[in-house]
Formats: C-alpha cells, sequence, structure tokens
C-alpha cells in the first residue's frame, strides 16, 4: 500500500469499503468514488446511527489514510477547529530564555534600538513551534493525505459554517503571524448531519450529496452477520424482521443499525436462542430510547401475543417475530 | 447528450429544486468521469450533483426517467394472427354494430398497434397538454387524453362483442384469453400515453424560464397571492431565516450590558499571566420568550402562515415560542410544528378548525386564552397578534386584552391593513392600538421579514 491510494472504480470502491467490513450500496459507493474522482467534500445526512461516521472510517480504513476528526458543537468557533497559539508554551519559553534575551538586548543604546532587535527575533515566538493545530489545520498540513470526518454539522453555528467555506473550497487558511498555509494533499472531506437544521445554500453548493436511509431488509441483515457473526443466521432474521417493522410505527426515536447491532449483541451475550415475549421485553430497551415508544411496542406486541393464541391474523403494522421451531 | 442534461436541469429548477451555476458545472464533470453507458450510475452522478436536499429527492426521481428513458411502454399483443378463419368471422360480424370511429379504435386494439408520435401529438394538443408545466398534472393530461380517445366507451364496447362472441359460440377460453389480450393493450396504450404527457410536461418545465420575479413577490400584498407565488414565498422565507439567523445571532452575541464580568476576565487572561489583555464583559439574555396569537381566517391565512414559518425556522434564537391561532375559539398549536413545515402544521391546524362565513371572534378567543393559558405570557414574554382587528361586531374583550398586555414585557400587533382602513366595519383595531406597545403594517413578505427581524431584537 503506498501513501496515494486511492478507489479505481465504483466496483473496487464497493470491494473496499466491504473490505472494512461496510456494507456500501450503489447509491454510497458511487457517491463516495465521486467524491474523490471531484475533489469534492461529501455531505451525508440521515437518520442518527445509519452509518455515516462508520463511512468517513471504512474510507480512511480503505485507503489506508489517517482519519482527523472534527466534532461540530454549538459555540465551536476558530481556535478550536483550526489553530490558536500556545500562550503558556510562549510565556514559559521567554522566562527561561530571559538570558538569551538579556545578551540579545545586551549593549543597545536606547529603547528604540531594543525594540528593533527584538523584533527580528520575534518569528521565534510566532512559528510552527507554539502553534497549537486544531483537526483542521492538521488535515492541511499533514504530510501524508488523510480523511478529514466534520462530524454533525448541523450542530455548529452558521457562523462557522461560513468558516468552513473558505476551508472547503481552497484548502488553505491563512495565519495572519505566518501567512497562508496551503494543503500539501488535498484531504477527502466527509461532513456529516442529522439534519437538526437547514444548512446553508453555500455550504451545500460545495459539496455532493448522499443520503442514507434505513436500510432494506437484505441489506441490514447483511449488515448484522458481518458485524455480529455469532448470532444464529434464524435469529438474525427475525430480529432484523422485528427492526424493521418497527420503523413502520409512528415512534418517536426510530431504531437505526447501530441499535439493531447493539440488540444483536445483547441477544447473542444473553445466549438467547428464541425470540419470545419474555426476551423482547426484557430487551426491548436496547432498541427503544423512550419510555412512551417502549411501552407502544410492548402493548403492540402482548395484543399479537394474545392473538397468536386465538390464530387470528396479524395487526399489519408491526408483523410478529416468528418462533423459532 | 449536454443538451439534454441541460433540458434536465432546467426542469429541475422549475420543479422547485435549487441548482445553481457551479452544481450544475460539477454535473458535467462528473458524468464526464463516470460516463453515461450505466445508466444507474450516471443517475447517481446527477444525484449527488445536482440535488442537496432530501425533499427534493422525488422531484429528482420523478423527472429522471422522463428525460432519460424508463424503457418502452409494454409492448402491444397483436391478436389477429392467431385467430382462426371462423373466430375471425365472428369478430367482423360482432364489429360491425358500431360507429366507424370506434369500431377503428377496437381494430386497432386487437391488432396491437401503437399510437405514432404524430397521433400523440395531436392528442396532446387536443387536451391542451402543451400549457401543462407542472407535473402535477401528468395524470389528468393522461386521463383526458385517453377520453379523447374514448376509451370508456371502447371497454364497454369490447365487453359487448365478448357477449356477443359468447353467443356466436366461441370457446370460453379464446373468449377469456381474448380479453386478457385486449385489457393488457389498453394498459400498454395507458402507459404510453402517461410517458408521452410525462416527457412533454417535463420539456415544458425545461423550456420555462426560472422565474426570477421573487423581489416583486417580497413586496406583493399577501391577499394577491396565488398558490404558485405562497409556494415561491415558503422557500423565500427559509433563505431569509438563514439570513436573520445569523445577524440575529451576531447581534444577540455582541449586545453587552458594558457591566464587567470580573471572573470571567481573570480566567480569560490567566494565559498572559493575570494582566488583563481580554476584558470580559457580561453577556445580558436577550433571546426574547414569545407568545403569538394568530388569526388564521381566510383573509389572514397567508400572512399568519409566513410569520409562523419565520418564526419556526428562528427557534434556535428565540427561548421559548406559544403559538395560538383562532378563528371563533383558541386553540393551541405549537405541538403542530413539532417536526412539520409551517404550511403543513397550518394546514393540519386548519382541518381541525374549519373556517366559517363572518365566524372570526377575537374576543372569545381572548377569553380562552385568559382561561386556559394565561400563565404563559409573564415579565419576560413579547405577546404578539398577528390580525387586523375585524371582529364581526362582537365584544373585543378590550379588558382582558389589556390584563394580557400588562402582564407582558411588551405588546405588539402585526396588521396587514393599512391604517387607513382600521377602525371603519367590523374593525377594532383603533379600540387595540392605545394597549399596544407596537403597532406594525405588514402586508408583503418584505414588511414581515423587517418586523421578525425588530421583535428578535429589540428589547
Amino acid at each position: 500500500m503506498n501513501a496515494t491510494r486511492a478507489f479505481q472504480s465504483i466496483e473496487t470502491t464497493k470491494d473496499d469499503l466491504s473490505e472494512q467490513q461496510y456494507i456500501a450500496g450503489d447509491e454510497i459507493s458511487t457517491t463516495v468514488y465521486l467524491a474523490q474522482q471531484l475533489g469534492k467534500p461529501l455531505l451525508t445526512e440521515g437518520p442518527a446511527g445509519v452509518g455515516k461516521t462508520e463511512l468517513a472510517k471504512a474510507i480512511a480504513g480503505s485507503l489506508d489514510r489517517p482519519l482527523i476528526r472534527l466534532q461540530c458543537y454549538e459555540g465551536l468557533d476558530e481556535t478550536k477547529a483550526l489553530y490558536e497559539w500556545e500562550y503558556a508554551k510562549q510565556l514559559l519559553y521567554t522566562q527561561l530564555l530571559r538570558d538569551q534575551l538579556q545578551e540579545t538586548l545586551a549593549g543597545t543604546k536606547s529603547l528604540a534600538e531594543a525594540a528593533d532587535r527584538l523584533t527580528d527575533e520575534e518569528d521565534v515566538f510566532f512559528s510552527m513551534r507554539f502553534l497549537l493545530q486544531r483537526p483542521l489545520l492538521r488535515a492541511i498540513l499533514s504530510d501524508g493525505p488523510v480523511v478529514l470526518l466534520i462530524d454533525e454539522i448541523d450542530r455548529a453555528d452558521a457562523e462557522f459554517e461560513a468558516f468552513l467555506l473558505e476551508v472547503l473550497s481552497d484548502f488553505q487558511v491563512s495565519v495572519p503571524e505566518l501567512g497562508t498555509l496551503a494543503a500539501k494533499h488535498v484531504p477527502i472531506v466527509v461532513l456529516t448531519s442529522n439534519n437538526t437544521r437547514e444548512l446553508s445554500e453555500a455550504l451545500k453548493r460545495r459539496c455532493l450529496y448522499l443520503f442514507i436511509g434505513y436500510p432494506s431488509l437484505e441489506q441490514e441483515l447483511n449488515v448484522v452477520r458481518l458485524k455480529v457473526p455469532d448470532l444464529a443466521p434464524q435469529l438474525a432474521r427475525q430480529a432484523v424482521e422485528l427492526v424493521q417493522s418497527l420503523r413502520q410505527m409512528d415512534l418517536r426515536k426510530l431504531p437505526s443499525i447501530s441499535e439493531t447491532l447493539d440488540w444483536a449483541q445483547a441477544l447473542v451475550t444473553l445466549n438467547i436462542d428464541n425470540l419470545d415475549q419474555k426476551t423482547l421485553e426484557t430487551t426491548l430497551s436496547v432498541l427503544l430510547k423512550h419510555e412512551t415508544d417502549l411501552r407502544k411496542v410492548q402493548r403492540q406486541l402482548s395484543r399479537m401475543g394474545r392473538d397468536d393464541e386465538d390464530e387470528t391474523d396479524w395487526d399489519d403494522e408491526l408483523r410478529p417475530p416468528r418462533r423459532a421451531q | 447528450m449536454e443538451e439534454r442534461i441541460v433540458k434536465f436541469i432546467s426542469a429541475l429548477r422549475s420543479g422547485g429544486v435549487r441548482v445553481s451555476l457551479a452544481e450544475s458545472a460539477d454535473a458535467f464533470v462528473a458524468v464526464e468521469n463516470l460516463g453515461v453507458r450505466d445508466r444507474d450510475t450516471f443517475r447517481l452522478s446527477l444525484r449527488a450533483t445536482l440535488v442537496k436536499d432530501v425533499e427534493s429527492l422525488p422531484t429528482f426521481e420523478e423527472l429522471f426517467p422522463l428525460f432519460f428513458g424508463s424503457g418502452e411502454p409494454p409492448p402491444l399483443m397483436n391478436m389477429m394472427e392467431d385467430l382462426t378463419e371462423e373466430e375471425a368471422n365472428m369478430l367482423a360480424e360482432a364489429l360491425r354494430q358500431f360507429g366507424q370511429q370506434l369500431r377503428d379504435m377496437l381494430e386497432r386494439l386487437l391488432r396491437g398497434e401503437e399510437l405514432s408520435p404524430e397521433e400523440l401529438e395531436t392528442l396532446g394538443q387536443m387536451v391542451g397538454l402543451n400549457h401543462a408545466d407542472d407535473l402535477r398534472y401528468r395524470e389528468w393530461m393522461a386521463r383526458r387524453m385517453q377520453r379523447a380517445l374514448q376509451f370508456d366507451q371502447v371497454r364497454k364496447a369490447m365487453q359487448e362483442i365478448m357477449e356477443l362472441m359468447a353467443q356466436m359460440g366461441m370457446n370460453k377460453q379464446r373468449l377469456e384469453q381474448m380479453r386478457q389480450l385486449v385489457a393488457q393493450n389498453m394498459d400498454a396504450l395507458r402507459e404510453q400515453m402517461r410517458q408521452f404527457a410525462g416527457q412533454r410536461i417535463a420539456e415544458n418545465m425545461a423550456e420555462q424560464r426560472p422565474e426570477d420575479h421573487l423581489d416583486g413577490l417580497m413586496d406583493r400584498p399577501f391577499q394577491a397571492l396565488s398558490d404558485g407565488d405562497m409556494q415561491k414565498l415558503r422557500q423565500e422565507v427559509r433563505r431569509l431565516a438563514a439570513l436573520l439567523r445569523s445577524r440575529i445571532a451576531l447581534r444577540q452575541k455582541r449586545a453587552k450590558s458594558g457591566q464587567l464580568d470580573a471572573k470571567a476576565t481573570i480566567r480569560a487572561n490567566l494565559k498572559h499571566g493575570g494582566v488583563p489583555f481580554q476584558i470580559k464583559h457580561r453577556d445580558r439574555t436577550v433571546k426574547p420568550k414569545l407568545v403569538v396569537i394568530c388569526d388564521i381566517s381566510t383573509s389572514m391565512r397567508h400572512c399568519t402562515e409566513l410569520m409562523l414559518s419565520l418564526l419556526y425556522e428562528l427557534q434556535d434564537q428565540v427561548s421559548k415560542t406559544h403559538a395560538f391561532a383562532f378563528i371563533d375559539h383558541l386553540e393551541y398549536i405549537t405541538p403542530d410544528f413539532q417536526g412539520n413545515r409551517a404550511n403543513e402544521a397550518i394546514q393540519q391546524v386548519l382541518i381541525r378548525m374549519p373556517p366559517g362565513y363572518y365566524s372570526t371572534d377575537l374576543g372569545h378567543s381572548l377569553q380562552n386564552f385568559a382561561d386556559d393559558y394565561l400563565d404563559t405570557i409573564d415579565h419576560r414574554t413579547t405577546l404578539i397578534v398577528v390580525g387586523d382587528g375585524r371582529n364581526n361586531y362582537n365584544d373585543p374583550r378590550l379588558d382582558i386584552f389589556k390584563k394580557m398586555a400588562r402582564r407582558s414585557r411588551r405588546t405588539l400587533w402585526l396588521n396587514p391593513e393599512m391604517p387607513m382602513l382600521w377602525g371603519s366595519g367590523d374593525s377594532d383595531m383603533l379600540e387595540y392600538v392605545p394597549l399596544c406597545d407596537r403597532i406594525l403594517q405588514v402586508s408583503t413578505l418584505s414588511e414581515l421579514t423587517a418586523a421578525v427581524d425588530q421583535l428578535l431584537v429589540e428589547k
């Protein structure tokens, strides 16, 4: 593997990603490949827990590049995202280097002369040595190509978004004391958004757009098989079918893939070989994160449990888990 | 091909998808990179570059097959060929009773002939397809084309023929086979017309100049807005909201009261060895609390909807909004806005409280408010009333309004009517005026935006 590894085609993109245990459909692999070819940032949107962040990790993994992650939050600003001068270190150095400074300044006749000499030495204190690199600057200055993940951009303020525009379009930043720093290698940039607020048109315009929704039954089953291989195939199918049917219900927070995986893992850990009423009741809390959702589903399930004994037809809203023979 | 893509993009634009020049350039680069041979890859490369919005995805998926072929319509079967002579005679006999036009059509169906492009063209002209530029008209246009082809009569006639031939002693199984074939052929023709209608509409959409008279719309009075205008304004509201948001956020951030915050200053200057380089001032939270009471009767709907859209887009700049709507009584509508767009939410509310004629009753609604929700107003709340103050000669309940105004930090009234008209007819506006801190006339979107801008920042 060399430093400039890249995806060769859409097909190999898919394969490379699946080597990283990430199952990508045509949509995802095409868009990822295109993002690389066009050198554009990739904006992924979708509900929480469908694998947007995982995608960035998988890209980094399959291209053998380091992943630099910038987690966004309200109030994030340049000093946290880009760079900051290390004041404490600068102070410490001036204290320790006092003797040298005095030597340098020795023999000056006037204050102006001393200031001039000091100015000549100024560069020492405003050099890369004292620059605290934050994720964005790290991605730009990195010696090898990297993958830059800007996670949950919708949580950052609109001002920060505007600031990002400059970085994302030119991949360069200007530090007043040092001049303009340009990227040695253009990083692959992945932005994720949970769509909690509308992103600005300008940002969207610069990105390729990928919407990742909930997966189909087969896709999800593949993911479960891959990530939780210990789960019996029969049980895995039942579990995924149940999750898929839960997504048809009107819940406050629908379970996504990450929850399915947690649940599958829980089933394995608890050594469960049969999805019966009792198991469901005790483990559902892994899938559903709201009390009201939990109650709603339990009610539905118990109703179906009763129906089961009466041999009546299932409610369409929620197919029952098939009992293992 | 390039021309086709350009057309496709302008159809997307007129379908309400925002596509910038830079994005269409990206689309071309993407297509160059991945080629057009694989249809799915082609679709995905256009989609990733052109559509940046979940809501726009359906429009894209609907338009794409219309421009880049969704495969041919299902083929038609010819059944005349495998009829025996006897059967053919029976058929000719049965056909004889119909008029020329109908007979032609029936024979066509039996022979499985497609409509030629010229025929489709004529049909399209007959039903006015050339003026349709909205995909919502697609099914309707297709149905009109079917009607022009007398599909209903054909279906009936076909049934008669079948009965006739059964009487003449045709084999039941053969007859059933024939019936199915004709039904299939009819479906195929229908599909052909549907595709044609879709394609034609899409092309009309592409030719339409992207409308840029938004500026005019911003200043058009609410009463004079059509549904199409509203659609455009709704998009515009979202853009405006983004603009307002950053402006308001900045202003709120910089609104310092001037008082020195000693603790924050010491903390901030630790890195300078305690020398106070950066002075920190105490912030004052200026995020307002809002109680909005909106008239959603027919005359006020547009104004209210845009107003609420703006407010709900700006939720993060407001500490809390309680929205109420009234026509003849008051309803708490904040829950409707959770997870809904403003127009959907208002639609929902309107289904719950259908507007009647001359049923607006602000006085009664104020009474409702005082009974159930008076505690939503406190000394930090800005009370906003959106309405024209026309009360159908009901009691204006000034006493309650006075009480509400006194409880709140300030009271604003947004009225779309000209001051000249206040007090005329059933308007009680002049009586409410002295009780409000401020009255703004908002009859256009630009005035509304200015009003919202003010009310979110003013103390």
